[in-house]
């Protein structure tokens, strides 16, 4: 009894008068913690499961709900939401520019193809819970589960295609039959989720095949070049050589009309002339032999013209004709000897 | 007195309470109980949720798993029929089907999981080392896609038939493996091959058999572009001496008929008689001489020729 008014004599006036109001608290304290037990709020794109001593007894909506304090339990699911489980990398930050963390997950990515090749692939699941009941109550890990049947589905997939397929044409149908394969085992094990989508990230063949695979487009281009050199060589000699034959043509036939022009020029000189020396075929000849003389004489250089009887001439023909050789040019003479 | 009286009546009072608490238990929606007085099994086994009630302290309940549970295989390396050594990853859902027989036969779960492991690994093994990798990757026998490849113009795409797929071993492993555990109150509800791939040496001789055969695809490529662009090349020296020679065959055959036409035009004119063919010789003569003749041309001149005939006399 001392000791309690020992106790009640230090305690400061403060405290005094909490220790009376105790009860009041207490009771104040309780009733909270049965409001905040009571009462709970399921976001919009969520719905709580309550169940109520181990058994389910309902699905609540999104807002304000209550139940039996201590004895029901609310677990929230979110359904709403588009939930998601990548293969083959992470992303770490994502954002405008997702970072994503790819070292580490190669056993997840790599995989047999069909004719026995491989093949690094990477995808995306995204799910939505649909059935929270199932996916609480029927199976365990739900999470890992889906994870498990994503892998195995894939796998499955890529193995009966060959490596080009799943590389380059196979891809839409990878991932369709992808979704179909796992959205049938989810059903199966009665998970209570739907796929929405499977989405192939990147699909590459392995790392050190790499430079090979690229070889491969590099010699494809290459073949393009050469294929396209070759095409503009024709296409710069054949236009050109068609050109020229046509020039080599239509010279034949420029030499063609003028070969003809002029023999019929000529031959009509020449009927002219006939119709006229037919007359007089004696004087004609003898007039147009004079003229031709007339015409070439003058043009020509040393005319000597000799007698019947000047059989001498000769010699003389030789001194003359080496004075003027020596007179006009060194070339000539050179030419000579 | 009274205190003692006082604290008899609380302890019997708390005795009557635990024991009140003991005799209630709750059966979650993920679980099923079996009654067990003095470790004997006692009735069936409780299955519906809620909350339950026993004799306290001689009975205990207890609690199972009601869900699908995972089973995970660890990664095994195991050679195939074809002697290729290959890393195979597996994994199972299961149930416990038989809570009694669970109880009896394995106790707990963790018990449970090491004769799966037994059990499934065991029948994994021998699957997998009585057929070909072939078999193990595959599903079915299909044609591959190859339209609008464009690199399948040279890659002749085929997939190796098969006689039994994945999806036959899978289901012969489970049903084996339900076979052997028939009587431990479980059931395998479905048993997949998650991942299979080569152990690491054998890896790299895939590596490089993959590049070999890019590297053929890759000198395929580059060889037929070589001989397509030969073969183009070739079309441009056969349209090129075509053309030309067309060109030369046509000139020629165009001159020569105006050589011809011309000739018979000269003919026609020249060869009528004797006098025309006289008068022709004389004119063209005349025409020649007057061609040739040039100021580098010495003649010498006879007071015979035709020319000179009145030089000498008149007469």
């Amino acid at each position: 009894m001392a000791e309690n008014q020992d106790f009640d004599f230090n305690v400061p006036p403060q405290f005094e008068k909490i220790s009376k109001n105790i009860r009041s608290i207490v009771i104040g304290l309780i009733v909270l913690l049965f409001g905040f037990s009571t009462f709970f709020t399921v976001d919009p794109e969520e719905v709580g499961i309550v169940v109520r001593l181990g058994k389910y007894v309902e699905t609540v909506e999104p807002g304000l709900n209550y139940k039996i304090p201590l004895i029901d339990q609310v677990e929230k699911v979110p359904v709403e939401r588009q939930l998601k489980q990548e293969f083959g990398y992470r992303t770490v930050d994502s954002g405008v520019q997702s970072q994503y963390q790819k070292a580490g997950y190669e056993d997840e990515s790599l995989m047999l193809t069909g004719d026995l090749n491989l093949a690094d692939v990477e995808w995306v699941v995204q799910y939505r819970i649909n059935d929270p009941y199932s996916y609480l109550f029927k199976v365990r890990n739900a999470e890992s589960t889906l994870s498990d049947i994503s892998e195995a589905a894939m796998r499955q997939i890529v193995g009966n295609r060959t490596v080009n397929e799943v590389l380059t044409v196979g891809r839409a149908d990878v991932a369709i039959r992808g979704q179909e394969l796992i959205q049938g085992l989810v059903t199966e094990y009665e998970m209570g989720i739907t796929i929405e989508q499977v989405v192939l990230q990147d699909i590459n063949p392995p790392n050190p095949v790499k430079p090979s695979f690229n070889a491969v487009n590099e010699a494809q281009q290459q073949r393009e070049t050469l294929i396209n050199q070759a095409k503009a060589d024709y296409n710069r000699v054949i236009p050109r050589a068609r050109g020229e034959a046509e020039e080599t043509i239509q010279r034949a036939e420029g030499y063609a009309s003028q070969r003809i022009n002029n023999a019929e020029g000529e031959v009509s000189r020449f009927n002219d002339l006939y119709a006229e020396y037919i007359k007089a075929p004696q004087v004609t000849k003898q007039r147009i032999f004079l003229e031709t003389m007339e015409e070439v004489i003058p043009k020509m250089g040393k005319k000597i013209i000799t007698d019947e009887s000047g059989n001498n001439v000769l010699p003389l023909l030789q001194m003359q004709l080496d004075g003027v050789q020596n007179s006009t040019s060194n070339q000539n003479n050179n030419g000579g000897n | 007195m009274n205190q003692s009286k006082g604290i008899i009546a609380a302890v019997v009072g708390v005795v009557i309470f635990l024991t009140a608490i003991d005799g209630f238990y709750i059966v979650h929606e993920t679980e099923q109980v079996i009654i067990t007085q003095f470790g004997d099994p006692v009735g069936e086994a409780v299955v519906d949720p809620g909350l339950k009630f026993k004799i306290p302290f001689m009975q205990k309940a207890n609690f199972f798993e009601k869900r699908y549970l995972e089973w995970d295989g660890d990664r095994n390396q195991i050679p195939t029929k074809d002697k290729k050594f290959i890393f195979v990853d597996s994994y199972a859902r299961w149930q416990i089907t038989d809570p009694l027989q669970f109880y009896q036969r394995l106790g707990t779960e963790r018990g449970a999981q090491s004769r799966l492991d037994d059990i499934l690994d065991g029948e994994t093994r021998n699957a997998i080392a009585s057929h070909d990798l072939l078999e193990i990757v595959r599903t079915s026998n299909r044609e591959p896609d190859t339209t609008g490849a464009l690199m399948l113009e040279v890659v002749e795409d085929s997939l190796e038939d098969i006689n039994t797929g994945r999806e036959e071993i899978q289901e012969e492993i489970q049903r084996l493996a339900n076979d052997r555990a028939s009587d431990l109150g479980i059931a395998i509800l479905d048993f997949r091959i998650k991942r299979v791939n080569y152990v690491e040496d054998v890896r790299r001789t895939v590596y490089d058999r993959m590049i070999s055969e890019r590297n053929r695809i890759a000198d395929e490529f580059r060889s037929e572009g070589q001989g397509e662009a030969s073969r183009i090349n070739g079309e441009k020296e056969r349209d090129l001496a075509r053309i030309q020679s067309e060109a030369f065959r046509q000139a020629e055959i165009i001159r020569g008929e105006a050589d011809a036409g011309a000739a018979a035009i000269y003919n026609s004119a020249y060869n009528r008689n004797n006098q025309s063919r006289e008068l022709y010789s004389f004119v063209r003569s005349m025409d020649a001489y007057s061609k040739t003749m040039d100021k580098e041309t010495n003649i010498i001149l006879s007071t015979d020729s035709d020319f000179f005939r009145y030089l000498n006399s008149i007469d």
